[in-house]
């Protein structure tokens, strides 16, 4: 069940992904062709190590942001292999190094969630719509102003937003698996929590990467 | 005519086939069921094997049959073909492995697992030159009966003992008698006699028996018996107390339909050895007796006597109705009997994937190394003759937490199968007992064996005479113990190689149940899950009679089926666990704050506008 599930929901994000690149295509001269995402891949790996403008605090932030991503592709290729290919539970080699990363993750996502939030927060030039909608019921002062140049990030933000929600589950359904709390059906239910929570997480992540991609490729 | 003659034929059949059809329908008196669920009151007459009432005042007094005596008013041959006496049936469902009969003959260093069921790593007794005589011989005085003669198999000298001896027939009150002077002892003493007819009598409280059976000649006719010459020689006879029979010569056998646990414990007691100042009332006994159960209240059986034996998927193999719901999981999730439903807090359902229940409830608690138990079957506890030195053969190493072909690990008891063989493209076929005791006979130190019932001290030089004076008599002798097959190369010298042929024969175990607070795991992980616990790492005696191999042991790991260096390792990542924990709580709280944090300013937004509204 589980492996169709994953299996469908993957499906479906890289297809609505792949819809949006060719609805949408960036525009400028970076398109998206393998070689620009290549060299955008390897700029952003290569960041911290070349000079930076930015302070010791936003290395640091960018530095916890690919060590999470790290984190993240380990933890996504140990945890849906043996499922998704094999249709087995996670087990051996693949485990240990699941649980290795998995508490590194966890604080990462923490760490970001406390360093990246405020940027992530809603303004109110995200809501565009929402606002217009609004203006017919209520009188509102700040309705025509507009940050960030009025540039929208609501996707992207939403999307962080749920990864950070997300993690809640995903941590919690293995760390109180660990106390004597639940029984033989509380665990299996805290382990279908940590499958579908982890699926959702993932794919949640794969649009918000998808989305920082593009922005940094306008 | 022709078709006359296929009329006659099908007349003919029929006549022959009602009476029989009539007979296999036919439901007994004692086999009714009328709903009342007392307990029958059997005062009956007794009858000898050819159908005599007994009287105690006979001029020819015999022991009485089972079938005899049974039989008119219960299916003995449906009963029959029930588990404990199906054994030699081919068509008798194995089942589970289980405890095989082990044959042990400490002079020629001979320790054999033995069954009629076709287990792996048990060899038919046939093998090694045991007939049925020979085998009852050795192990009847724990058999419930119903084995008799194979004419085809016996020479004609055993034939004759036969005979005299008769045959050992089911014996209903082995499990059925509630009196408590029934002496399953006696029994044994009467088995070892060979006085097979006599011995169900004679452990009756009301019947006596002296004289033995292994000292009539062969042409001695219990039924028309002799005088015989030699005073010494005193046929089998028996005594019944005469006030056990009334008016009209009938005996109140108290026969209680629920076999009481001490009938069970005769044959299915064990005791570990390795704790000699621990005796028997200073332990606990299963948690299913504790509580009030009784062994038969799981283990049951209807009329065709198809017991449960209790173990998970018996239901794909036995007949028996509740063998589904009679398994550890079948009660305890239905909560039958009363029987709690497990919360195992805590537990991942990996472990109900890997492992069998009795894997953390049952058998002795692990050790750094395991323990030697005695077996009621395989060393006749409860008997007159029992050897009670601790280091008496067979050497059953417990607990071995093994890999059953479900690919679960449970627990089970161990031999080391060590015997004389012949190496015959590859397998190794057992050499006759008769054989080996010719040639190792006079080689081997067999009086020291013999006091203690242990094992000879077998040197390399003693194992290389032994194997080159089989080659007088085999092709290739070998001598397979400790998990590896002996043999002589070209120049005579002693080589050693692992095989298959040598592997160990394990069987689960199930007793005694231990409750949860008692359990592997109560304490924690790290009851399995350290780098230093018996359940993965402790060690597994080798038992061997090679002086050079006495103190060999292997690790517990080799008999599940898991890789050591990563079961190790996964061990050891335990160590962090207390770590991943404290890591994975503060990053939930760090994040629920954020959460919360941003939650609450989301509100304070909405307060505001709704606020500026209604100004």
């Amino acid at each position: 069940m589980f492996q169709v599930i994953s299996i469908t929901g993957f499906i479906i994000v890289f297809a609505g992904l792949a819809f949006h690149c060719l609805v949408f295509p960036v525009s400028g001269k970076h398109k998206w062709s393998p070689v620009a995402v290549l060299k955008k891949l390897i700029h952003l790996l290569t960041v911290v190590l070349l000079p930076q403008q930015l302070s010791l605090l936003g290395v640091l932030r960018k530095l916890l942001y690919f060590l999470t991503l790290l984190c993240f592709v380990v933890l996504a290729v140990t945890g849906f292999y043996r499922p998704l290919v094999m249709d087995e539970h996670l087990s051996g080699y693949l485990l240990m190094v699941h649980a290795t990363f998995a508490p590194v993750f966890a604080l990462c996502v923490a760490i970001l969630a406390v360093m990246w939030a405020h940027h992530n927060r809603f303004k109110t030039a995200d809501w565009p719509g929402l606002l217009r909608v609004l203006r017919r019921f209520i009188r509102m002062k700040t309705a025509d102003k507009q940050d960030d140049g009025g540039q929208s990030y609501l996707v992207q933000k939403t999307a962080f937003w749920l990864i950070i929600f997300l993690a809640l589950p995903v941590i919690l359904s293995i760390v109180l698996g660990m106390f004597p709390i639940f029984g033989t059906e509380g665990q299996q239910f805290l382990l279908n929590l940590h499958r579908y929570s982890t699926l959702a997480l993932t794919l949640t992540a794969i649009v918000h990467i998808y989305l920082i991609i593009r922005t940094q490729m306008k | 005519m022709k078709k006359g003659l296929i009329l006659t034929g099908t007349l003919f059949w029929l006549v022959l086939a009602i009476p029989t059809f009539a007979a296999s329908d036919k439901i007994l008196l004692g086999d009714m069921q009328d709903g009342s669920l007392a307990q029958p009151v059997h005062l009956i007459n007794l009858f000898d094997e050819e159908g005599q009432r007994i009287s105690p005042d006979d001029e020819l007094v015999l022991p009485f049959s089972m079938r005899g005596s049974c039989a008119d008013c219960h299916d003995y041959d449906k009963i029959s073909k029930g588990r404990h006496f199906n054994a030699l049936l081919p068509d008798a469902e194995a089942g589970r492995l289980g405890q095989p009969w082990i044959y042990v003959d400490a002079a020629t260093a001979t320790q054999i697992p033995l069954s009629y069921r076709p287990w792996e790593g048990t060899y038919n007794p046939g093998q090694i030159g045991l007939t049925r005589w020979k085998f009852i011989k050795s192990f009847g005085r724990q058999l419930p009966g119903g084995i008799g003669e194979d004419a085809d198999a016996e020479s004609p000298d055993l034939q004759a003992r036969w005979t005299v001896s008769g045959e050992l027939e089911i014996n209903c009150l082995a499990c059925h008698d509630g009196d408590p002077g029934y002496d399953r002892a006696e029994y044994a003493t009467q088995v070892a006699r060979e006085n097979f007819r006599w011995a169900a009598t004679a452990a009756c409280s009301f019947a006596s028996v002296k004289g033995s059976a292994k000292k009539m000649p062969e042409t001695y006719d219990p039924f028309m018996p002799e005088i015989l010459d030699d005073p010494k020689l005193i046929p089998p006879t028996v005594t019944y107390r005469e006030s056990a029979f009334d008016n009209n010569k009938r005996v109140l056998l108290d026969i209680v339909k629920k076999a009481p646990d001490y009938r069970c414990y005769f044959c299915h007691s064990n005791v570990k050895l390795q704790e000699p100042d621990i005796q028997h009332w200073m332990t606990d006994q299963d948690v299913h007796l504790a509580a009030g159960l009784t062994c038969v209240d799981c283990h049951r059986n209807g009329l065709d006597h198809e017991i449960v034996r209790g173990y998970e998927n018996e239901a794909s193999v036995s007949t028996n109705s509740l063998a589904a719901s009679s398994s550890c999981r079948g009660c305890h999730t239905e909560g039958r009997l009363g029987a709690p439903q497990p919360k195992h807090a805590g537990i991942p359902p990996v472990h109900f994937e890997r492992l069998s229940c009795t894997a953390c409830h049952s058998g002795l608690m692990p050790q750094q190394k395991t323990q030697r138990i005695k077996t009621s079957r395989a060393h006749g506890l409860g008997t007159h003759s029992v050897n009670g030195s601790a280091d008496a053969l067979p050497h059953i190493v417990s607990p071995v937490f093994a890999e059953q072909p479900d690919g679960k690990i449970a627990p089970h008891n161990l031999i080391w199968p060590a015997f004389w063989g012949d190496l015959k493209d590859g397998d190794v076929a057992l050499i006759s007992l008769e054989l080996v005791g010719k040639a190792a006979g006079k080689i081997l130190d067999g009086g020291k064996a013999s006091r203690s019932g242990d094992w000879p001290d077998l040197t390399a030089e003693q194992m290389t005479k032994v194997l080159v004076a089989l080659k007088n008599t085999v092709a290739k002798p070998v001598y397979v113990c400790a998990g590896k097959v002996y043999s002589l190369d070209k120049k005579d010298q002693l080589a050693d190689v692992e095989d298959s042929a040598a592997k160990p024969y394990l069987w689960p175990i199930a007793h005694d149940v231990r409750p949860a607070a008692q359990s592997l795991g109560s304490a924690g992980c790290s009851d399995c899950h350290t780098t230093d616990k018996p359940f993965f790492f402790g060690r597994v005696d080798v038992d061997s009679p090679l002086v050079s191999e006495a103190a060999s042991t292997r690790e517990m790991i080799e008999f599940q089926g898991l890789r050591p260096f990563y079961t190790k390792a996964f061990a050891f990542s335990f160590v962090f666990r207390p770590w991943l924990k404290i890591v994975a709580l503060v990053s939930c709280v760090l994040i629920a704050g954020v959460l919360l944090l941003y939650a609450l300013k989301a509100l304070g937004c909405i307060v505001k506008v709704l606020s500026e509204e209604e100004q």
